[in-house]
Parts: structure tokens; sequence; C-alpha cells
């Protein structure tokens, strides 16, 4: 494939963005869930 | 007996049923985190769909007939620049939404809140992948084309909406402040796109204006489509997750200092 | 709403005419900025070239200045805050305010067209006249209203006057970009004939006429504290 680089380091870069910022709010939910008793968290 | 029973009860996320001698009172197990069995089906859908997409976008769609396969990006950068887009009206339609029923749904805050950040990520990476694609297309990084510039812009400006957003105060300040700015930044898009489309007409660019209007058939439209739903899931998602997170934060604000103290003594009964 | 925004005018620039920190800080420090545009370009017929648009980028570095300061003296005794306890209505301030930016905001261009004409070598023609003082006028009247509206946002305390720039600045691109081009057309730099300007003064009106209506609705959920 031309330019294969360039096009995998797109695809690459947009996967890995989208993942760190999926996994930043998972464990932000994570931690502060801990931290609060299940009134304040509706949707469970 | 019973401690066992308590045991299985606590890890099921119910309060011991044991007698009050037997166990502590305040500490329950609750499930973690934002996720509910609703946003799993939607991650795992989001998913399915990316890698659909990274099947279809790299392998069984087509070269293009004039670009080759830098349209490849162009899957990704149109999927991404539409979920920018989507957020940011999101955005101004929660910030409106919160003005309007001015009452106390700080909910429409915080999905405003969320849909910008979001908005801002995909933002980042639709400039990202569409200057890949225009090294490949245009041999250049960057060009000062209406589109390019305006996006550029847009950027930038949520960039300062987020900012606003951590001015700090109470949460209805907070609020009625962003939806101020959000809805200012909606009124002055279109001048700014019409402002530099208007500069941009007198330098027309020919190499620039006869790529960037791509026909697409078949397999390639399929992928386009493909490339949409999927990032509509993410979006979604990732706009669900956070602001679940967004009410937790808000949710520790208000407790404050009430609770720090009550979890410390929580943790000296255990 | 009117009577207000006269004596809040005529305050902001009484404060001005006794404290001249406009004409003893903002002005030098726009012509510096004239001088290091210079030193910059290095070139005399690029300079000669970009002069317009030099002027107006200097007038939105000191529109940032010139903000600051209309609510530093705002903030520094809690005026806002007793004005709109006292219930005066926001959107008096605002306009009172953004009249009184106007104002100063007019002695600081002219000031800077007159450094273009003597610095840049910028040159004048009669048939661009009207184009030019329309355009300066509209143009002023626009970078007031968001200058103002956004200082009301970006003051107070707790440094939050860092934000000003970063949320001004991409508000008044299309300014920057209109009244650059007009006054281009109506200097003939580039070659640019009058006719040319008109369209853009068309876009800077419409500016003034949504952050006109806008800030005037929105200064007041802004400054709400």
């Amino acid at each position: 494939m031309a330019h294969l680089g360039f096009i995998l380091a797109a695809y690459i870069a947009t996967f890995v963005g989208s993942a760190a910022l999926a996994a930043y709010y998972l464990n932000r939910g994570r931690k502060l869930s801990a931290q609060l008793p299940p009134e304040d968290k509706p949707w469970i | 007996m019973a401690v066992t029973d308590n045991a299985i009860t606590a890890q099921q996320g119910e309060p011991p049923t044991g007698r009050a001698d037997e166990v502590a009172p305040t500490r329950v197990v609750t499930p973690s985190g934002t996720g509910t069995p609703f946003t799993r089906i939607l991650g795992i859908a989001t998913i399915i769909a990316m890698a659909l997409l990274v099947l279809f976008g790299l392998f069984l769609s087509p070269a293009d007939v004039v670009q080759g396969d830098a349209v490849r990006i162009l899957y990704i950068h149109v999927g991404t620049v539409w979920i920018a887009y989507l957020a940011f009206g999101v955005t101004a339609l929660s910030s409106a939404a919160f003005l309007w029923k001015r009452t106390t749904s700080l909910t429409w805050d915080r999905i405003a809140g969320a849909s910008a950040e979001v908005g801002v990520l995909f933002m980042a990476l639709t400039l990202f992948a569409g200057s890949v694609w225009g090294r490949i297309a245009w041999g250049k990084y960057w060009v000062w084309d209406a589109r390019l510039t305006t996006t550029a812009f847009l950027f930038i400006t949520y960039i300062g909406y987020l900012a606003v957003r951590g001015l700090g105060g109470s949460h209805q300040q907070r609020g009625r402040r962003s939806a101020v700015v959000a809805l200012l930044a909606v009124l002055e898009i279109p001048l700014v796109h019409f402002s530099v489309k208007l500069w941009r007409g007198l330098h027309q660019d020919s190499s620039v204006a006869d790529t960037t209007n791509v026909k697409l058939h078949d397999l390639m439209l399929f992928s386009l489509f493909l490339a949409l739903i999927a990032f509509t899931l993410l979006y979604a998602w990732l706009v669900m997750h956070r602001q679940r997170v967004l009410a937790m934060q808000d949710a520790i604000e208000d407790k404050g200092l009430d609770y720090a103290l009550q979890q410390r003594r929580d943790e000296g009964d255990l | 709403m009117f009577r207000i925004a006269r004596v809040i005018a005529a305050k902001d620039l009484r404060i001005e005419l006794r404290s001249r920190v406009v004409t003893n800080q903002v002005l030098p420090f726009a012509a510096i900025v004239m001088v290091m545009f210079a030193f910059a370009l290095n070139t005399d017929a690029v300079v000669e070239k970009v002069a317009p648009g030099l002027v107006w980028l200097a007038t939105l570095f000191s529109l940032l200045i010139l903000v600051q300061r209309a609510f530093a003296i705002e903030t520094a005794d809690g005026a806002t805050d007793a004005m709109r306890a006292a219930g005066i209505d926001p959107a008096g301030i605002f306009l009172g305010k953004a009249v009184a930016l106007a104002a100063q905001l007019a002695v600081l261009e002219i000031v800077l067209l007159a450094a273009a004409f003597v610095l840049y070598r910028a040159h004048f023609r009669v048939s661009g006249l009207v184009l030019l003082v329309t355009t300066f006028l509209a143009a002023t009247t626009g970078l007031a209203l968001v200058g103002t509206l956004y200082g009301g946002l970006a003051a107070g305390t707790r440094g939050r006057e860092t934000l000003l720039p970063l949320l001004l600045l991409p508000v008044v691109a299309p300014v920057l970009i209109g009244a650059t081009r007009a006054t281009e057309a109506a200097l003939g730099t580039s070659g640019a004939v009058v006719a040319d300007g008109w369209p853009w003064l068309g876009l800077l009106a419409i500016f003034v006429a949504v952050f006109g209506v806008g800030g005037t609705l929105a200064f007041g959920p802004l400054i709400e504290e």
C-alpha cells in the first residue's frame, strides 16, 4: 500500500487517542465511585 | 454461617444481612465505576464497529482513482470531524437547555461540558489525520484554505470554553457562565467561517480545490458510513461516561469536608 | 438603560482623563509594537505591503490591555458587584463601558494609523477616505463590544485575567480579517481598489450587530457572581 506509514500513523493516532481518553474516563469513574454512596450514582 | 452469608452478599453489592453486632454497619460494597449494562453493550458495539472500519477502510475497500490509498485516511478524518461537529452542537443545545429551564438541572451543564471535551479531542484528531492526508495529497501538512482555518479556529475556541469551565465558583455559576460562552461561540462560528471563506476566496489554490471534493462509490461509500456509525457510537459512549464522572465530581465537591471526615472515620472503624 | 450607559461611560472616561493610563502606557506600548514589527519583518517592501494588517494587529494587542484596564478599575473595589447589588441594569453597564472603551480605542487607532503613514510609508488616497473612516468606526465598535463582553467574563480575582487573550483573540478574527482587507482597499495597498473594500465593511457591520445584541443579553449572566 502506498504511503502506508502515513496512513497507519493516522489510524493509530486516532485509536490510541480515543482509547486513552476512554481509559482516563473509566479510571476516574472507578476512583470517584469508591468515594460515593450509591444514592449519588443514579445510573446504577 | 452469618459471616459467610455476609461475605457473599457483600460481594454481590448488597448490605450485609448479618446481625448488627457482627458486622460493621457503615461499609457497603457497590459496583465500581460509571458502567451500566447499556454502556457495556454500547462499548462492545463500538469496538465491533471500529474493527469493521479498520477491515473495510484499510483492506476491503479499494484505493481511489485520483488520490490512491490516501483516501483511507479520509474515512477516519471524516468520522472524527463529524463527531466534533456533533459534539459542539450538543454542547450548544445542552447549554441552551440549561439556561432555559434554569431550575437546577446541572445535568444539562455536565452534558455540555462532557460533549465539549470529547469534541476537542476529536477536533485534535481531525486536524492530525487531516494534515497527514494533506501531506500525501498536496505535499503540505497545512494550507490556509477556508475549511482548515475555520476548523483550527473552532479547536481553539472550545479549548477556551473548557478553560472557562475550570474557572471555579459554584456549580450554577459555572453552568451559567459556560452556557453563555458556548452560545456566543455558536454565534461566532458562522461569522468566522464566512470571513475566512471570503478571505481565501481571493486566493483560490487550484490544487486544493480539485482534490478536496472526492467522489466515493460503493465500498468506499460503505466504509465512510461505517466510520460515521462507529464514531457516533464512540461519542455516545465517551459522553455518557464523562457525564457520570462529572456528576460524581460535583457530588463530592458538594459534600466537601463533611464527606472527607466521614470517610476517615469509616476507615478508622474497619 | 441608556441613561445608565451614559453615566458609566462618563465615569470611565473621567477616570481615564485623570489617570492617563491609556496615553501614558498603552499608546507607547502600541508604538513600540509597530516598531518591533518593522524589526521582525526587515524588508521595507514587505512592511509597506502588510502595513494595514500590522495596524490592526497592534490594535488587537493593545485592546487586550485596554480591556484589562477597563475592568481592573471595577474589580479593585468590587465596584461591579456593588453596581449589580444596587440593581443597576447590566445592559446599561455593558453599553456604557463599551462606549468608553470605543473612545479609547479610537484614539489609539488614529495614532497607529498615523504611525503607519510615517513608519511604514503607507499611502493615503482621498478616494478611499469614506471607506477608511467607516471601516475604523465599524471595527472600533465591534472590538469595543466584544472586548467589554469577554472582559466582564475574565475580570476578577484568582488568575482569570490570563484567560482574556485566549477567549478574545479568536472571537475578533473576523474583525481582523475584515478591517485589514477594507483598509487595504481604502489605502490601495497591494493594488486593491476601493470597491473591493465594501463587502468587508458588510462583514464588520454584521459583526457589530451580532455582538451588539448578543453582548447586551449575555453580559448580565456573565458578570453575575
